[in-house]
């Protein structure tokens, strides 16, 4: 394939370019150039195999811990730490690991701070309110104000992130039918205190601002979540 | 507050159409960022800005362009931000991940590797066109190029992949 004649070279960067897609002019060089032509057929053999690798079978990834804002290690060297974190873990009891909240913390804190806003609802009519739940196929029932309520993509599904007024000020609530929760966690992260605790087949989040989360608030918020 | 019935699930066409798209969505980040966490992030953001912004989709076959262009800009938004640092062809962590390797097909685990290892100046138009179906008009108005610089990209984008393929690299267009 040396011959390259300036209609082969416009004809190659077509086909190379874009093979499924060729201009009228490049459609008829092919027609009776063997070189042009045998190249596209190597090179839409080519796409097809191209397709296939680019489909990745995501099921065989594995999952890593969540990455930090700016964590710059690789994966062995994130291994390499981890061994070293657990003999130390070893050493000093494992009481510390049995309180380590689960990643799904941290991506409820990541997601509450993307909405910001959220803590300075002040109302949310009714129908607002219900249509989020609806959406989400859930039902909350709690004497708490409603302030913010939005139905939010999480994990793949679409799950109610709400802010509900208390005398502590406000709380975030998301409600997630989806996520399997052991046991209840605690955590402090990015300014915001939280709880996460299990709920019928899903998971309840509670988070403030600054603060612990008030138990009382907790209860009745979890009590009040059904799916 | 109306509830839903007591154990129903009522889905949004919207949100049966993200929960559709989202394996694509996620293959495509992570040929973009060649990181799955980063990937997980991105899609994360993506599907928030999706949901927020569903009343410009108008039309759902077009969801996947649309989705696939909020990932590429996530994914630029997100080393703006978070000061990611660019990763070195020799430090791509899914290299060594076993979602790169077939069942006994292993020129097809050498092609994902030499995808992988494309710079990203190729990689990028070439996965936003075979995976995310963008013709060269529309990847060269997304990625701000001519559309003789991305025909060049795609050109030597798999020019180099032939070579792994076991077909004869050709002449360069330039």
């Amino acid at each position: 394939m040396t011959e390259t004649r300036p209609d082969c070279r416009h004809a190659r960067l077509h086909i190379g370019a874009d093979p499924q897609h060729l201009p009228d002019d490049v459609q008829a060089h092919v027609a009776g150039c063997t070189t042009c032509a045998r190249f596209l057929d190597e090179t839409r053999a080519l796409d097809g195999r191209l397709r296939g690798a680019l489909e990745l079978p995501l099921e065989k990834f594995r999952t890593p811990a969540r990455r930090r804002d700016g964590w710059p290690f690789t994966w062995n060297f994130q291994l390499k730490m981890a061994a070293s974190l657990l003999l130390g873990l070893l050493v000093g009891g494992g009481l510390w690991l049995a309180n380590t909240p689960p990643a799904l913390a941290g991506e409820l804190v990541e997601h509450v701070r993307h909405e910001a806003s959220s803590w300075s609802g002040h109302a949310v009519p009714a129908g607002s309110v219900a249509r989020v739940l609806q959406d989400a196929g859930v039902q909350f029932d709690i004497s708490m104000p409603v302030v913010y309520a939005s139905a939010c993509p999480f994990h793949g599904r679409v799950v109610p992130h709400l802010v509900v007024q208390t005398a502590q000020g406000p709380l975030t609530v998301m409600l997630l039918p989806h996520e399997k929760v052991r046991r209840r966690a605690e955590f402090e992260q990015q300014g915001l205190h939280g709880v996460l605790l299990p709920a019928g087949e899903g998971a309840v989040a509670v988070l403030a601002r600054g603060a612990e989360v008030p138990e009382p608030q907790v209860r009745e918020i979890v009590s009040g979540a059904r799916w | 507050m109306k509830p839903a019935a007591h154990g129903t699930t009522v889905e949004t066409p919207f949100s049966r159409l993200l929960a559709m798209l989202r394996p694509d969505l996620v293959r495509f980040a992570l040929w973009l960022a060649r990181d799955r966490s980063v990937a997980e992030d991105v899609v994360q953001e993506t599907l928030i800005r999706a949901w927020k912004s569903r009343a410009e989709l108008k039309d759902a076959g077009a969801a996947r362009p649309w989705l696939f262009t909020i990932v590429r800009r996530e994914h630029a938004r997100l080393y703006e931000r978070k000061r990611l640092p660019t990763v070195d062809v020799d430090e791509v962590e899914a290299l060594g991940d076993p979602a790169l390797a077939s069942e006994g097909d292993a020129s097809l685990d050498d092609l994902r590797r030499a995808i992988m290892q494309l710079p990203d100046e190729y990689r990028e138009p070439l996965v936003m066109q075979v995976l995310g179906g963008f013709s060269t008009a529309e990847i060269a108005a997304e990625l701000g190029l001519t559309q003789p610089a991305v025909l060049t990209r795609l050109f030597r984008a798999r020019n180099r992949l032939r070579v792994i393929y076991g077909l004869e690299a050709v002449e360069d267009v330039e």
